[in-house]
């Protein structure tokens, strides 16, 4: 008997509220951070081992294996590691303004964070260029308090 | 440790985006069944069976046990691998191991996976399901637009990170992407088991529209419906079932921080670096008792989602120096009649059912082993070594294996 498959997926409507999931990540490095933006700082947790300076910080370091808590402020400026220019949207449609996003590794940190650049033209961006944090003006603590970064 | 060799492959008759007269558990069988016929073996001949695909990929749970019938498993011992990416080496490393270590003497490893009745950018968001909460309870923008955290989606956004990264250290221009990509399409197109099968220029590739500087929709994967067999065997019964067997004289794999996903603790990893294919070859190669990968290998077969892979993992896997791959591209020596011929499959570039993906790498370098190669991509100089490499995970986790005409010489303590 031949198995004949639907011609096209069916769509049920219907929402997915992420907020009933119960486990919430300790999430302490984030909170840390969090907090620091609040302040206009950037704060994370360098390893006293081998001085890894994480952002945001782990509870324990992933080379040696150890608890660590030493808070350190790292600079609000950095480096880009890649990037990314996103051109067309989630329906494959050319996105009529280019968005650059990168792998960006703050001054005094060992690790990157992801954020948007702007002005600055797509084609001019450079793995290795400097960058700074451009703030919201009224930090209230959260990810967004940084709203994108602007070459240095 | 006992040897064990490759004595047949299986495929399904073709490996297409929508299979709509099979089933998932009749698509398996048919690679099953095509496994059988070339190796004149009958199920009664199987000792034990490993078995492998995408887990969430489908939304199934256990299709190796509720499929055990079609694949002829009935009172066998039986075994699900899942490592992702990798899911289809790591199978067939499972079949080895079992042979290897004297427990049973010939085992299939089964994989496969049908795309066109799953959503992997579901199965795929699960992963990351966890972190992107934390991120949203600490104000992350989940339409992704503005702050930290903001990010292009699926892999091709974060791949698109990891070519740009290889395209800097290694002084390829993205025009060599493009060039990589009509060849594989190309070599894609004179294999009857390849999804994509057209001959491919340039100028089609570049014709295709930007995802995500610097990958373009001709730098991406199908997604496919497919399944794929190997039979492995010990030395002894391999003498006794098979004319040609293709030896498996070295494995690795290998594990590093994650290089994305990870976000809510810091990532440490460029996801250009590959660590772990640098670990996991030089233990496969050692393991196989090669010197000097450069001159040894006489071809690969790479796992490359994307096309600016297959030269990334050249030089990880120490085929080439970094910053040599795309100048062995520019003078022809990755074709298929090029000193060392990469991916003369057309590779997961061009044919990913994803279970499949990383087994069809050292499938097709015993297929040339053995010389049982259907279609033009066979390769006209002789192979006593190749290299199959597997990637996935969260973008860190690589399996490596050395497949060779003559059986490993053993480590004096037997090993």
């Amino acid at each position: 008997m031949a198995f004949e498959m639907g011609e096209e997926t069916r769509q049920v409507p219907g929402t997915w509220d992420i907020s009933t999931y119960r486990y919430k990540i300790e999430g302490r490095g984030l909170n840390l951070l969090t907090e620091a933006m609040k302040e206009g700082k950037i704060r994370g947790v360098r390893c006293h081992e081998c001085g890894t300076v994480y952002v945001p910080g782990p509870t324990f370091c992933r080379k040696c294996f150890i608890d660590i808590d030493e808070v350190v402020e790292v600079k609000d400026t950095g480096e880009v590691v890649s990037y990314a220019v996103e051109m067309s949207n989630m329906r494959g449609e050319p996105l009529d303004e280019k968005r650059i996003t990168a792998m960006i590794k703050l001054d005094g940190s060992d690790t990157w964070i992801v954020g948007t650049i702007t002005d600055i033209d797509w084609e001019d961006v450079e793995v290795g260029m400097k960058v700074k944090s451009v703030w919201v003006d009224e930090p209230a603590g959260k990810l967004n308090d940084i709203d994108h970064f602007e070459p240095l | 440790m006992r040897n064990v060799g490759i004595i047949g492959v299986g495929y399904t008759p073709v490996f297409v985006s929508k299979r709509k007269d099979v089933n998932i558990a009749e698509l398996i069988s048919e690679a099953v069944d095509a496994g059988f016929r070339e190796t004149n073996l009958k199920p009664e001949d199987i000792d034990a069976f490993t078995f492998g695909n995408m887990q969430t990929f489908e939304g199934l749970n256990m299709p190796h046990l509720w499929a055990s019938d079609h694949i002829r498993a009935l009172d066998k011992p039986i075994i699900r691998i899942s490592t992702g990416g990798t899911t289809g080496m790591s199978t067939l490393q499972a079949a080895y191991y079992y042979v290897a270590s004297g427990m049973y003497d010939v085992v299939m490893a089964v994989t496969w996976e049908k795309h066109s009745e799953g959503d992997a950018q579901v199965g795929l968001s699960g992963i990351i399901i966890p972190e992107v909460i934390a991120m949203v309870q600490s104000g992350m923008d989940l339409a992704g637009g503005r702050g930290v955290g903001a990010m292009g989606g699926g892999s091709t956004g974060t791949a698109a990170y990891q070519a740009m990264s290889y395209l800097h250290h290694s002084g390829a221009d993205p025009e060599h992407i493009d060039k990589m990509a009509a060849m594989e399409r190309s070599n894609a197109a004179k294999n009857p088991y390849a999804h994509l099968r057209k001959e491919t220029t340039v100028e089609d590739i570049q014709a295709t529209p930007f995802i995500a500087w610097p990958l373009r929709y001709g730098h991406t994967c199908p997604t496919t419906d497919g399944a794929t067999v190997c039979i492995v065997a010990s030395e002894e019964k391999a003498a006794k079932l098979a004319d040609q067997v293709a030896w498996i004289t070295g494995l690795g794999a290998c594990a590093s921080d994650p290089c994305t996903g990870n976000l809510i603790e810091g990532q440490i990893t460029d996801p250009a670096e590959q660590e772990p294919c640098c670990i996991a070859s030089a233990k496969a190669l050692e393991m196989a008792g090669i010197e000097d990968p450069k001159k040894e290998i006489d071809m690969c077969e790479m796992y490359d989602g994307f096309a600016h892979q297959s030269l990334m993992w050249l030089e990880k896997t120490g085929l080439c120096e970094v910053g040599e791959a795309h100048k062995l591209l520019d003078a022809g020596e990755l074709e298929i009649e090029g000193r060392i011929p990469t991916n003369a499959s057309g590779g997961v570039f061009s044919t990913n059912a994803i279970g499949t993906s990383a087994m069809n790498r050292p499938a097709e370098c015993a297929l040339q082993i053995m010389d049982r190669v259907e279609g033009g991509h066979k390769i006209p100089k002789k192979i006593k070594n190749a290299l199959a490499h597997g990637w996935g995970g969260m973008f860190q986790y690589v399996t490596v294996m050395i497949l060779s005409d003559t059986p490993r010489k053993l480590y004096p303590d037997g090993r």
